[in-house]
């Protein structure tokens, strides 16, 4: 599919239509829909900055490729003034105090914010079923969850509700809920863009990035989120990727991880199809080599035991003193307890309490300092595969959606669910989720810094399966 | 301590579905058990840290901290009762 950014930036500008005409649509759609997707409308927010772009438009004014264009924000940025619920109990009346970076930027650029999106609460999740406001159903299938824990992001963008949305993603959570609802979703290399005023899950994994249905918007969401940013020391200077850089791709050998698509535990259909898509990138005179990778489960384990001890320590100040839903009890103390135990759902006490077992005494050295040790070695598994291909191409999930309420049964099925994702992230390597090649789609990682051959390879793939 | 201090949750207890990952790590056998962190850099150079200077919050950013309190009274913000009388 064709830019949608450029082809409403278009309609405004000829003036077919109008920009608050636009805005209210989307609200709308928003307001009625029955996929749960929605945790608080901005209409006033939105409606206000419509009527601007229409003015300059009526003026004659120059408008910017982005000014006007209607987006979604995960529930977990910052944009003041705004409700920043975090899908928590705890969190469910706080109010961003300041606006996230990304956030800005795309202010900055004139973009109009529409919603903030159901997820799990603080991306603790792979279904979007750890939410007060009710599970985020699929955009395809109902009955069937929409992923996460970006779940909210992926079906408004699916439905149309908006016209691109910012997710993020520490294991997963954009890749996945893209699969599952068919269509892009961008993990930059770790860095590209500034975490600030992201709530932190854990932070040698979050990165923020968007959800859209061509690889264009994706292109232009990203070129306008990146750089630099002094108030995250951790974000990376990187260069804009312009549309002709990603026109042909220069891919000319792949790669793909023999024991995910031997595992036992990959769909037999997700296999076939995979499969099915290397032979069609062959014909295309591309070498294909299969590569040798960890184990899934101490990709998920190495995985969940970091993102666990991150979280326990991120998570530590959401203690009710300052902001969130106290509930005060006889001391300090148990003020903290009472207002942690009634106010975290049960998946995100599972992984503070996984978390703080890891860093205490006697059990740091055993698990946390070798699950440091095992990432190590996966980043540098990464690097020698990186001398040899260009890409790496992954099958998304090893299954397709599960129905709403199978999850929340059995955690460690759904921990397990990330095995395909999870790698990536722990080496902070570029991945796009294209809605191709298998019923969830398909992964494509180049090495760090290497987004734009990330989505010269996405183009390749459109014209090629 | 126990989990539930640490974690300040009560009668939080360690999760078997959790306990089954931490147990593939214990018998994981990396190669080296030191990180070095050769791969990915995220710390910052002593020579591109960020200047430090304080920036006034707007009014509107204090109002925002003001509102998300949790307990007010008379026009005081009420902290948890630290020292048990």
């Amino acid at each position: 599919m064709d830019s949608k950014i450029k082809e409403i930036h278009q309609q405004l500008v000829s003036k077919q239509i109008t920009c608050t005409a636009l805005v209210q649509e989307k609200l709308d759609l928003l307001k009625q829909n029955t996929y749960n997707s929605v945790n608080s409308l901005l209409d006033s927010l939105a409606l206000d900055l419509a009527a601007k772009v229409d003015v300059k438009i009526a003026n004659g004014e120059t408008i910017g490729l982005l000014e006007g264009i209607p987006f979604g924000i995960k529930d977990v940025y910052m944009l003041q003034g705004t409700y920043t619920t975090a899908s928590s109990e705890l969190l469910k009346n706080y109010k961003s105090p300041y606006t996230a970076t990304a956030i800005q930027k795309l202010l900055d650029a004139g973009a109009i914010p529409l919603v903030k999106e159901n997820c799990d609460s603080f991306g603790h999740g792979s279904s979007s079923e750890n939410t007060i406001f009710g599970a985020v159903k699929n955009a395809i299938n109902p009955e069937l969850v929409a992923g996460g824990s970006s779940g909210g992001s992926a079906v408004n963008v699916a439905k149309d509700y908006t016209v691109f949305s910012i997710g993020g993603d520490t294991g997963g959570s954009i890749r996945q809920p893209a699969g599952y609802n068919h269509i892009y979703g961008l993990k930059p290399t770790y860095g590209r863009i500034s975490r600030f005023g992201l709530m932190a899950y854990a932070s040698s994994t979050d990165c923020v990035g968007p959800l859209a249905k061509s690889i264009e918007d994706i292109r232009i969401v990203l070129n306008v989120m990146s750089g630099k940013d002094p108030k995250d020391q951790t974000s990376i200077a990187s260069s804009e990727i312009s549309e002709e850089s990603i026109a042909t791709s220069a891919v000319k050998t792949v790669g793909y991880f023999k024991n995910f698509i031997e595992s036992d535990a990959i769909d037999a259909e997700v296999k076939a199809d995979f499969l099915a898509s290397i032979e069609k990138i062959k014909a295309k005179g591309i070498a294909v080599k299969e590569l040798d990778f960890f184990k899934s489960d101490i990709l998920v384990s190495t995985y969940y035991t970091l993102a666990m001890a991150e979280t326990a320590s991120n998570l530590s100040r959401l203690d009710g003193t300052n902001y969130g839903n106290r509930i005060e009890a006889e001391n300090l103390i148990e003020t903290y307890a009472v207002t942690r135990s009634e106010n975290f759902s049960e998946e995100t006490k599972r992984r503070i309490v996984g978390g703080n077992q890891v860093l205490s005494q006697g059990f740091s050295d055993e698990i946390y300092l070798k699950g440091l040790a095992v990432r190590d070695q996966i980043s540098e598994n990464f690097s020698k595969d990186f001398e040899e291909v260009d890409v790496i191409l992954s099958p998304v999930t090893p299954s397709t959606p599960p129905k709403i309420g199978d999850s929340l049964k059995d955690p460690l099925a759904m921990y397990l669910s990330d095995a395909y994702t999870v790698g990536f992230s722990l080496g902070q390597l570029p991945t796009l989720t294209v809605p191709q090649g298998t019923s969830t789609g398909l992964q494509i990682t180049a090495a760090k810094n290497n987004d734009e051959l990330v989505m010269q390879f996405a183009n390749f793939l459109k014209d090629t399966i | 301590m126990t989990v539930d201090i640490l974690s300040s949750i009560k009668g939080a207890q360690p999760s078997e579905s959790v306990n089954k990952l931490f147990d593939v790590i214990k018998n994981a056998h990396p190669s080296n058990n030191n990180t070095s962190n050769t791969v990915n850099h995220n710390y910052v150079s002593v020579s591109d840290l960020r200047e430090d200077v304080v920036v006034e919050s707007s009014a509107m950013e204090k109002q925002l901290i003001l509102e998300n309190f949790p307990n007010k009274k008379n026009g005081f913000l009420v902290v948890a009762k630290v020292i048990e009388g």
